[in-house]
Parts: C-alpha cells; sequence; structure tokens
C-alpha cells in the first residue's frame, strides 16, 4: 500500500484560502489504510477547515466525497460531477490519485492534502513501515522477503556493514526511532536461518541495475492484452 | 446578555445509564444540553468530534467507562486516544483544545458525575462561546 500523511493544516488553508466552494475528494484504498485520506479524514478535514477559515473570518462551502481508488479513471465519476458545483478540489489520495483526479478535470485547480511518502505495508495498528522502493527488479527471493534496498538505510546488496549493534541498525543512533529500526541484513539471515537456506547468500548479488527503478524517468508498463 | 452556551455530551450507556443525572444540572445552570447515547464511547470518531464543534457545541464532552471496565474491552481506550488525537487538531484549527473533554466515568459514582458537572461548568464558562461553530442565524 501507499502511505502518506496529512499536510500540515497551516499549509492545506493557504492552498485553498482563495476558493469559496471547495471539494474534498477522499480515496478507501491505500490512504484510508493508513488512516490520512478515507472518508473518515475527508470528514475531518472538511470540519477543521470549516472552522479554521471561520477563525480566520471566512466561510467556506466544504464538501465531500470519496471514492474506492482515485488511481483509476473509470472511479472517478463521482468526483469529476461533484466538483462541477466547486471552484477547487482537495484531493486526499496518494500523488497518483491526484494526478489522475487533476487529468480529469482540466479546468478545475486539484490540490493535495497529503505528502504521499512510500510503498509499505501496516506492521501494526498505528505503525506502517516502508518495506518497497519499487526497484523494479525485485530480488525478495534470495533474501527470504526481506528487502534489503528498501530495509537496510544504504540498500546493501550481500550483507551487512559493520554499523549494526545489537541487531539494530546505526542509523538509530542518529534519529532516535521509535521502534527502532532493525538490521535488515540480521533480518534476512535469521529469516533464511530458520528456513534452512542459508546458502542462497552464498550467490552474489552484482551491483544493482538501478535502470528499473526510478532513476530513469517516468516508468510504464503496457500490456496490448489488456487494452481496447 | 451572554450567548446561550450549548454542551454536547456523547456518552456511553454503560457509563452513564440515566443521562438526565447529567444533563439535569448543567441546564439547571444555563447550559443548553444534548446528550447523544452511544453503545460504547469509542462509537464516537474524531470526525464527530470536530463535525459537532463546527456546526453545534460550544463544548464536547465524551463520557466512557474506566479503561479496565469497558465490556468491550479497548473501547475506552481508544476513545481515550481519539479524544487526544482530536485535541492536536483543535490546537492546528486555532481553537482551544480544551473544548473537547472526556471523562472515563464508573457508573454509578455520583461522586465522580458531580465532578464531571463541575468540570464542564467550570470549562464552559472560562470558553464561552465557539467562535468556530457555524452561526445559526445565517441561512445558507
Amino acid at each position: 500500500m501507499i502511505v502518506g500523511t496529512r499536510k500540515p493544516l497551516a499549509e492545506i488553508q493557504d492552498l485553498v484560502k482563495k476558493y469559496d466552494r471547495l471539494l474534498l475528494a477522499g480515496c478507501d484504498t491505500c490512504v484510508a489504510e493508513c488512516a490520512s485520506g478515507g472518508r473518515r479524514e475527508v470528514a475531518e478535514l472538511a470540519a477543521a477547515l470549516q472552522m479554521a477559515f471561520r477563525l480566520a473570518g471566512q466561510e467556506k462551502d466544504i464538501r465531500e466525497v470519496s471514492v474506492d481508488r482515485q488511481c483509476v479513471h473509470e472511479f472517478l465519476l463521482d468526483v469529476v460531477e461533484a466538483a462541477q458545483e466547486a471552484d477547487a478540489v482537495l484531493s486526499l489520495a496518494c500523488g497518483a490519485g491526484v494526478q489522475a483526479l487533476a487529468a480529469r478535470l482540466p479546468e478545475t485547480p486539484v490540490f493535495p492534502a497529503l505528502n504521499t511518502l512510500f510503498i509499505g505495508e501496516t506492521a501494526q495498528r498505528g505503525l506502517w513501515l516502508e518495506n518497497c522502493r519499487g526497484c523494479g527488479n525485485c530480488l525478495l527471493g534470495l533474501t527470504g522477503g526481506i528487502c534489503p534496498i528498501s530495509r537496510c538505510a544504504k540498500s546493501l546488496l550481500n550483507g551487512p556493514c559493520g554499523g549494526a549493534r545489537n541487531g539494530l541498525c546505526e542509523i538509530n543512533l542518529a534519529l532516535k526511532l521509535e521502534p527502532e529500526v532493525p538490521c535488515a541484513w540480521l533480518q534476512i539471515y535469521d529469516r533464511l536461518t530458520s528456513l534452512g537456506e542459508l546458502d542462497r547468500l552464498l550467490e552474489f548479488a552484482a551491483p544493482k541495475d538501478w535502470s528499473t527503478g526510478d532513476a530513469s524517468g517516468p516508468r510504464r508498463v503496457v500490456r496490448p492484452d489488456q487494452q481496447a | 446578555m451572554s450567548q446561550e452556551i450549548t454542551v454536547v455530551l456523547m456518552a456511553c450507556r454503560q457509563a452513564l445509564p440515566e443521562p438526565s443525572r447529567l444533563a439535569g444540572p448543567l441546564e439547571q445552570a444555563g447550559l443548553k444540553t444534548r446528550v447523544i447515547l452511544e453503545p460504547c464511547s469509542s462509537k464516537v470518531e474524531v470526525f464527530q468530534m470536530l463535525r459537532t464543534l463546527a456546526t453545534e457545541a460550544d463544548l464536547l464532552w465524551v463520557v466512557g467507562c474506566p479503561e479496565a471496565a469497558c465490556q468491550l474491552v479497548e473501547g475506552s481506550l481508544r476513545m481515550a486516544k481519539r479524544v487526544a488525537h482530536a485535541q492536536e487538531y483543535l490546537a492546528e484549527i486555532g481553537l482551544e483544545p480544551e473544548r473537547l473533554g472526556k471523562t472515563q466515568l464508573a457508573a454509578g459514582n455520583q461522586e465522580a458525575a458531580a465532578a464531571m458537572v463541575h468540570e464542564i461548568l467550570e470549562r464552559a464558562r472560562s470558553l464561552g462561546v465557539n467562535p468556530a461553530k457555524a452561526d445559526p442565524l445565517k441561512k445558507e
């Protein structure tokens, strides 16, 4: 899932302050799961903005809509319809959703209410951790399902650095995170040991070809069999 | 003449089986009071808290059971965390976080209930009318 967090309210207010009729559009997939952009959060932000603008002496017409996902154009029909009555749209989707919506509303300003952060998982209630960088060449099969690209601070491919202490990554010394960041390579070692497949680590991983990652401009997937 | 202050209480039915015991003294003190009974205080969501303050309430109070006594195990604990989150949101909005309060009240504890009434009255008097709520005289 894509994880994002709401922008500071003051920043959001500044983005939309000159528009009288606002439509807040939520997305009920990834950003609902991380409690930042679903229909509940749309309702929270709508009430919050209404109050914040009132305190600033402005009365806004703020409406709410949410769709299952904003990154699929066909799902945006409800938002497009509701946006006909708005001067601007504030999207609580991830960056992909905001852009899809903006493409469907070329004559209506569309603003992001979230900062999109990473691809990750719900590690526990209230805690989302990055675990995928979309590098385009997945090597999880070699590392027992633990990604060294995203979960090792240095994205090392052939074992740990010398900085790990007590199973923890050395970035904890500087960042003081809670919970602390484990050394991904120790986790890989432990996982492969429990699987009885530690010999996978005897395979040397060559320097990574990053051209499949985000270093080569906007990527795409084309499937002629899926096209109309 | 000062404006009437509206207090909305969202209360767990187990914690407050007789809402009139709370609403009565508040109304006698001059507060307009609305009690919304919930099956558990965890039914109250953050957006409901904010929406209530945006539309009608000068003061919103959530009443739940003591955490160890919640019949839904975590309900009262979740409510407490949501209230804290909503209070942070209020601070961001520029509104006093104290406009949202909570009490975790054991059913039948008259002393605690009286203390809560006193606290609500004090808070309502010190904060006054909510400048961020909708103006009931303004027509849409």
